[in-house]
């Protein structure tokens, strides 16, 4: 195999790896949250501070990574909008006094720890394992 | 600029703060403003000039899923206007019944236009200077926040419709004593030694649309005004203030906007004499940007305004603007900006006493600004 061919190959799937991990992203809630199902439509109007409750009626407190791929790849497919515009929405309902910023944290694993914790919260992570104490929404279109 | 350098100095431990479910945010920006001509803003900006800092801190919490609490304290410097003083920028209680009503009341930011509410949150923008003829940054006192209450809500159309939001309000707005209005009253003989201002009511609708990223809007505002100086007095009957506007906003694309009607039938008593004090702001703006990476933003924007009460061929009565911009950000925190303005006319944000020999028709100006936000 030519080296040209190898570094095709190698690309390729590195492509194929970042897809994967695109559509890795899993929005997670708190088992006592009613709903296993939430439209894209009710995932941004939540996460841009619109909507305050789940269709179960139930209280909605969405939570967010700080930074990272899954942040990305989360902000871009269900809530239409670039790290950045979020970050300065946000910024917006704070400063003027009408909104405040979803709680954000550092890694995965305490993300999950804190929606397994908190009645009503919905977040994102890459994967979960069955002893996280969360359950994963199927987000429909 | 003392207040900019201490907070710069500090930026490595001052991330947004979470205590115990109370939120801490603040921003504080330094700009400088260097024009070919004529001193705008009260500064000597034809020597250059970096009389110009604004900082804010605001708190709050949640007392319950749907109530929440806040304040935020904000001052700022621009020329002779503002000064050390620290302001309540607004302080409310938040409570939000459904998500298709809520009620909002204490010193509330108005509700106008695309910017009025956020025009003194300099983090969020990638302009330095709003469009003067709309968002004139030395009157902003004045129009920025009311003391009253708001309503307000989000209403879902249905998927093929969008979505409604509005808000409506009501209250008293008084004009801050080191605002720009002040100044010019002064100019003229009348000054105030204590604060004007009056009733004000209106409201605001957003129709997001179906076009993803297309949000259409419409604002009106009522508000009378009436001061009582050593010299005399001004009274001034609510007209409506009009506004009309669009946004687009997808990926890397910004679009925006706004028609606004501004109209002033006032009088202004000074001894004996009765001066009517009449204006018919027309002003528009149009707005593009493009996100060229994460961190770099650039975009341009044409600001017009003419008084028509007044000869509009005189420059004293219009005042015309190109504007490019660009915008880096070096982190999530702090960022950086600069911005070249093409001003033709004269009619917005100059003052006699900084331009003691007359002013120029046109000019040009190189703003920029470096700002921090947590």
């Amino acid at each position: 195999m030519s080296k040209a061919r190898c570094l095709i190959l190698l690309l390729g799937s590195l492509g194929s790896w970042s897809v994967a991990r695109a559509q890795d992203v899993l929005v997670v809630a708190n088992k006592g949250v009613q709903i296993s199902e939430i439209s894209d439509a009710d995932l941004r109007a939540i996460f841009m501070g619109t909507r305050t409750r789940f269709a179960d009626g139930s209280h909605a407190v969405p939570v967010t990574l700080k930074g990272g791929p899954v942040h990305e790849v989360f902000l871009k497919n269900h809530v239409g909008e670039s790290p950045e515009e979020f970050r300065a929405q946000w910024r917006k309902e704070i400063f003027t006094g009408q909104g405040a910023m979803p709680k954000a944290f550092d890694s995965e694993s305490a993300l999950i720890e804190y929606v397994a914790a908190t009645p009503g919260a919905v977040g994102y992570v890459s994967r979960i394992s069955s002893q996280d104490g969360v359950q994963s929404l199927v987000v429909v279109k | 600029m003392r207040l900019f350098l201490l907070v710069f100095t500090c930026a490595g431990s001052l991330w947004a703060q979470d205590l115990a479910g109370i939120g801490v945010h603040g921003f504080v920006s330094q700009g400088f403003l260097f024009s070919s001509r004529n001193n705008y803003l009260s500064m000597k900006s034809s020597d250059g000039s970096p009389q110009w800092t604004d900082g804010a801190v605001s708190i709050s919490d949640s007392l319950a899923d749907n109530l929440r609490v806040g304040i935020q304290l904000h001052m700022y410097q621009l020329g002779e206007f503002g000064g050390s003083n620290v302001q309540v920028d607004w302080a409310s209680g938040d409570y939000r019944v459904k998500d298709h009503f809520g009620i909002r009341a204490g010193k509330v930011k108005t509700v106008w236009g695309l910017f009025n509410d956020s025009q003194d949150v300099d983090a969020i923008f990638l302009w330095i200077l709003l469009p003067q003829g709309s968002y004139s940054i030395d009157h902003k006192s004045f129009y920025l926040a009311h003391v009253g209450g708001d309503v307000y809500g989000d209403i879902s159309l249905g998927k093929r419709t969008g979505k409604l939001h509005y808000d409506g309000y009501a209250g008293q707005a008084t004009v801050d004593l080191n605002d720009g209005y002040i100044k010019q009253f002064a100019e003229s003989g009348l000054v105030f030694t204590s604060s004007l201002g009056g009733k004000t009511y209106g409201g605001d609708l957003q129709w997001e649309t179906p076009l993803k990223g297309l949000t259409i809007g419409s604002s009106g505002n009522m508000q009378a005004v009436d001061g009582t100086a050593p010299a005399g007095s001004i009274h001034s009957p609510a007209k409506l203030v009009p506004s009309m506007y669009a946004r687009f906003s997808r990926g890397k694309v910004y679009f925006a906007a706004e028609y606004d009607r501004i109209p002033i039938h006032a009088t202004v008593t000074i001894g004996s004499a009765v001066i009517p004090f009449v204006v018919d702001g027309r002003s528009w703006f149009v707005m593009g940007s493009y996100r060229l990476r994460k961190n770099v933003q650039l975009g341009s924007y044409y600001s017009h305004y003419v008084n028509k009460s007044l000869d509009t061929t005189q420059p004293a009565n219009y005042s015309k603007d190109w504007v490019v911009s660009g915008r880096y950000d070096f982190n999530a925190y702090v960022y950086a900006k600069i911005e070249g303005h093409f001003l033709h006319g004269t009619g917005l944000g100059y003052y006699g006493s900084t331009n003691p020999n007359g002013l120029a028709p046109n000019s040009k100006m190189l703003a920029a600004k470096i700002g921090f936000s947590f």
